[in-house]
């Protein structure tokens, strides 16, 4: 009866809807209703949509999955998300398909005598939460590690990071965030103090230009550069890609200004230079809001183990800034960059219009780069310099790649530095994290050990006998892989693998743990304005497969520290962030409480007396601010942001005799990082089934290559042979070529270097040198 | 007196002489070629550049009401075709047959529009780049045909394309020589059963990936 | 319980807030028109009073210029 009388009321909702758009019809001819996505729903089927955040990229559009009988049947974009307005990407619209690959984890793996034996999921905890204890015991706390990731939701980043800081007592945490977003943070804390953008993504509706450094934004965020292409459609603003390399953004944007690689730090300071020297400076903003220092130079790439380095700020002013910045006049830039005069000066310009709303965009151009923490902070420089910072539509944005990169790696503080609030360095942060914690104030140790790659040579080394990977492909996605395949597989480390999908990762380890995917859990994740989202469970997971946050649980209790995990197997989730939310406690970083995450799609943190937060620092906006003053840069003692003095040094290996092509390495639209789980949704395999490597025309008629011929890249560490593509998907300049790394078996890690920048440690993902030869 | 005169004004003509051949000497070693810049071409991707073609008109896409009595089907579309991605044969008489097509096709196939001569709306040519038209569009002279032969019917994929009920259908057809999405799938000159409803995204490739299903099948991923 | 559909005009420049209002309310489903300043919404709601409620809240809404009633049923 009830089904009965739902399905005769939607009927009759229905015939009011085409009543009253027959009726409008007749007004309007020719009238069209968004409502095609409503048009194609089966008849009679009772989905039940459910929100939550998209699983894949630091965008973080809004999604409603539709559940009919416990199965996720359909995905569809959220209309009340302000950040997406019901519309995903390819791969969004897809993402629930993959947990029907036929080879997904449902059970325990344990390696025995040289083969996988299916375990009861309790029996394997058992081992290894015995085999830590082990390791713990005979070589000390320092021995055991844990990797975790961007991707992991906030309560698992939350456990991982008590579990290893404040019940075992080790710094041997560190996440893949590492690889991906460590010079963003780095540069955020160098000029600002204070971590994450302090604009958001409703900038868009009102800057006049977009300025995208380094970014492929029509492939990588795409949702977000649809609503650029609406504003430039609608109100005239102009789109500037600023790369290395064309590609689909290059074709939407206005104009496209190509450069050598690495002299993005060259092009920054030529700007900053035509600012002063134009007398574009916003001088009133300058003297009350900004200092000016230098640090070291020369610092070296990290290729060493047990690289070591501490930047020495030191004040410089205005006067010594300037002097510097005679070097990178645009004519010298020009020689070097291979921007023209006219380019940089055409840029400087656009910056240097006081009437002209700018935002910057960059991702991983910017941040995976030997300089990444200098070329963050030149950006700022630009932005400073002008004033055009936390306004609406006016200001730097450092946009995220992973999902939840803020919102767990970086907020909750999943790094060998950092606590939930603050660094391990720091007394004040650490007696806090003890109390919140309920933990000995001594437990916590106070100096940082390994960082991503670091740690992974550690393994190598033997240092680290015991590794556990949560919600992460280190063996597909870390530079130099071929080094640190070598390394896991070696007895002297046990590895535990936390996955949903067998990756050549869980082909290393001796205990594989099958994880819940995305919808099969509740979590939370942070996106890259700063919006936390809440998600509850929506379908049940396969066999065995338990969530990663709960597997930590378990362990923790097992290791004897389960008076310090209290947590229920139902309620984890809402039980951790309420604890986690005392960290934050206050305007600066207050989290929005989880009844409105759960009504909402998402609250922009700082979330104070209700609001969310939008643009930081602005005293209009921002009621943290306290100096009286309009701006209050309060991450600085002083509440002033630093313009830092940074010179352009060349990569860690370029082109030369023998190998004379740059290598980048980069994502395509289709797939998500390693590919693990966009590979295994039909639609995305058949529309991108393999990788290739993009080669310009004239190079490859110098080499006599033609399109789809087999081609042997090679560097100083490895080869990886891959079908060529000419003038397909992007269109590298003249001596260089770019490969995707979505295909673990053509594994182009193998080829690249583990340079990384010194003060953040994040790798170099797109600048090596490499030879090509037909094969 | 007249002599003194005459050497003076010798003198200052002499001198006036070499003041004048020196500075037109030193005019002329100076550099009278100023350098030009050289305009880098801006660089395009042929096969991604198409998407985002006529985004300009976008909106007025959104707003063009639909036509229903001139509305062109998926059977029409074929019946000019030989196969499915076949060059279209030209279906009206032409005026002059002594060009390759150029300006007197694209005047009304770059943008389209109602002809009220043959009651129907012009089709948008997704690459008016190639102005060579009549190398591969020919007309319809004849009706008939020289020796029989056997008709093979050709499958285009219209059902089915979307893998989610509500998600946004794959590109079933390859995209050489169209790249421009909208040409085909918007205006009043699109068939109707593939005309779409939302025009003013400009970034169709976003959300729609070229599935071709035209080839064979490559299976599913396998490690 | 009645079902209403309207067809509703708003003022310049308002669909977004308008949209965004509508679509906060719990039984009002939200079909905005692509090209013209035009919303339809149909109402349901579990009693003649609730009705009339919503009704009187949805004149108060921030943007709207004008609402027509185009068709109601009693689905008792």
């Amino acid at each position: 009866m009830a089904q009965e009388s739902i399905d005769r009321r939607s009927f009759i909702k229905k015939m009011a809807a085409a009543a009253a758009m027959t009726a409008a019809a007749t007004m309007f001819p020719g009238i069209i209703f968004a409502s095609e996505q409503l048009e194609n729903l089966p008849k009679g089927a009772n989905l039940d949509w459910k929100k939550g955040p998209c699983r894949f990229c630091g965008v973080g559009c809004g999604i409603l999955v539709g559940v009919d009988k416990g199965k996720a049947v359909a995905v569809k974009g959220d209309p009340n998300c302000e950040v997406n307005k019901g519309l995903l990407c390819v791969k969004g619209y897809h993402q629930t398909m993959c947990i029907q690959a036929k080879d997904r984890l449902t059970h325990a793996l344990v390696k025995k005598n040289g083969s996988y034996v299916k375990t009861p999921i309790h029996e394997a905890l058992d081992i290894v939460a015995n085999k830590m204890k082990e390791t713990m015991e005979k070589h000390g706390k320092d021995s055991v590690a844990m990797y975790t990731s961007g991707q992991s939701t906030i309560p698992e980043g939350y456990v991982a990071s008590k579990l290893m800081k404040g019940a075992i007592g080790t710094n041997n945490l560190d996440c893949n965030a590492r690889l991906c977003m460590a010079s963003a943070v780095a540069g955020f804390l160098t000029t600002f103090g204070a971590d994450e953008p302090m604009g958001c993504y409703e900038d868009i509706n009102y800057a006049d230009y977009f300025i995208t450094w380094g970014n492929n934004m029509a492939e990588m965020h795409p949702v977000l550069f649809s609503r650029m292409l609406e504003q430039k459609n609608n109100r005239g603003a102009k789109i500037i890609d600023f790369a290395t390399r064309t590609t689909r953004s290059s074709m939407a944007a206005n104009k496209s200004i190509l450069f050598e690689p690495q002299t993005d730090l060259a092009v920054a300071n030529a700007i900053c230079y035509e600012i002063i020297n134009n007398d574009w400076v916003n001088k009133l903003f300058v003297e009350k809001h900004c200092n000016f220092s230098k640090g070291l130079t020369n610092i070296g790439y990290g290729t060493e183990d047990k690289f070591k380095f501490k930047d020495k700020p030191e004040g410089i002013n205005f006067e010594e800034y300037k002097k510097f910045l005679e070097d990178y006049t645009p004519e010298k830039v020009a020689k070097y960059s291979k921007v023209s005069v006219k380019d940089i000066k055409y840029l400087a310009n656009i910056y240097g219009d006081p009437n002209k709303k700018v935002v910057s965009y960059w991702c991983m151009g910017m941040n995976q780069h030997t300089r990444g923490t200098w070329i963050n902070n030149l950006v700022y420089n630009i932005h400073l310099l002008t004033g055009k910072i936390s306004q609406p539509g006016n200001g730097p944005f450092s946009l995220t790649g992973q999902p939840s990169a803020c919102g767990t790696a970086r907020e909750v503080g999943t790094f060998t530095h950092k606590l939930p609030k603050g660094v391990v360095m720091n007394e004040k942060h650490r007696r806090l994290a003890a109390k919140i914690w309920k933990v000995p104030y001594e437990n916590i140790p106070s100096k940082p050990t390994y960082h991503a790659t670091e740690m992974f040579r550690a393994v190598d080394r033997g240092d680290i006998k015991f590794i556990w990977t949560q919600v992460t492909n280190p063996l597909v996605s870390l530079p130099k892989t071929g080094r640190y395949r070598e390394g896991m597989e070696k007895d002297s480390c046990f590895v535990v693998v936390s996955d949903v999908f067998p990756t050549p990762t869980s082909d290393v380890a001796d205990v594989i743990l099958p994880a819940s995917w995305h919808i099969e859990k509740a979590g939370l994740y942070g996106n890259s304005e700063r919006r936390t989202q809440h998600w509850d469970k929506m379908v049940e997971g396969p066999g065995d497969t338990m969530p990663d946050a709960w597997m930590t649980i378990e362990i923790a209790k097992r290791m004897g520290y389960g008076e310090l995990f209290p947590y229920s197997e139902e309620n984890h989730v809402e039980e951790i962030y309420n604890e986690y939310r005392q960290f934050h406690e206050g305007a600066k970083h207050g989290m929005a409480p989880l009844e409105v995450l759960k009504k909402e799609s998402g609250a922009i943190w700082p979330y104070v007396d209700g609001k969310s937060t939008q643009w930081r620092f602005n005293a209009e906006y921002d009621p943290a601010c306290s100096n009286g003053e309009e701006f209050h840069f309060y991450g600085k003692p002083d509440g002033k942001a630093v313009i830092w003095q940074r010179p352009y040094e060349p990569a860690a290996e370029f082109p030369d005799q023998e190998y004379p092509f740059w290598l980048n390495t980069g994502r395509v639209i289709e797939h998500w990082h390693t590919g693990s789980m966009t590979r295994r949704i039909p639609v995305l395999h058949k529309a991108m089934p393999h990788a290739y490597v993009e080669f310009h025309p004239e190079d490859a008629r110098t080499l006599g290559i033609r399109n789809g011929e087999k081609v042997k890249v090679t560097s100083r560490r490895g080869s990886c042979t891959l079908p060529a593509s000419i003038n397909e998907r992007g269109l590298p300049t003249r001596g260089q070529v770019f490969v995707p790394f979505f295909d673990e078996s053509l594994l182009i890690n193998d080829v690249t270097l583990d340079a990384f920048c010194p003060i953040s440690k994040e790798p170099d993902y797109k600048k090596c040198a490499v030879k090509v030869e037909r094969v | 007196m007249k002599r003194l005169f005459l050497i003076v004004l010798f003198a200052l003509l002499m001198l006036a002489v070499i003041y004048m051949w020196s500075k037109s000497y030193y005019t002329s070693q100076e550099e009278a070629y100023v350098q030009l810049s050289v305009e880098t071409e801006q660089a395009f991707i042929p096969s991604e550049k198409g998407v985002f073609e006529r985004a300009e008109y976008a909106l007025d896409y959104a707003k063009m009401p639909e036509d229903k009595n001139h509305e062109r089907t998926l059977k029409t579309y074929y019946n000019n075709r030989a196969f499915h991605g076949a060059p279209p044969s030209i279906p009206h008489p032409i005026i002059d047959d002594l060009n390759i097509g150029e300006k007197s096709c694209l005047k009304c196939h770059q943008n389209g529009g109602y002809v009220s001569k043959f009651k129907a709306y012009a089709p948008v040519v997704p690459h008016p780049e190639k102005v060579n038209c009549r190398q591969c569009h020919v007309t319809e002279n004849t009706k008939g045909v020289f020796r029989n032969y056997t008709k093979q019917d050709f499958y285009v994929p219209i059902e089915n394309n979307a893998e989610f009920v509500g998600g946004p259908p794959v590109i079933p057809h390859q995209i050489q020589l169209h790249e421009n999405c909208l040409a085909c799938h918007a205006g009043p000159a699109a068939p109707k059963e593939i005309r779409v409803i939302h025009p003013e995204r400009s970034n169709c490739r976003q959300c729609h990936v070229v599935n071709n299903k035209e080839l064979k099948d490559i299976g599913d991923f396998i490690r | 319980m009645p079902i209403k559909s309207y067809i509703l005009h708003y003022e310049e420049d308002k669909k977004e807030t308008l949209v965004r209002e509508l679509q906060k309310l719990q039984n009002c489903e939200v079909f905005p028109a692509k090209n013209h300043d035009v919303i339809i919404i149909v109402t349901e709601t579990e009693t003649e009073e609730l009705d009339n409620k919503l009704y009187h809240k949805l004149l108060e809404i921030n943007g709207l210029k004008h609402m027509s009633l185009v068709s109601g049923f009693d689905t008792k």
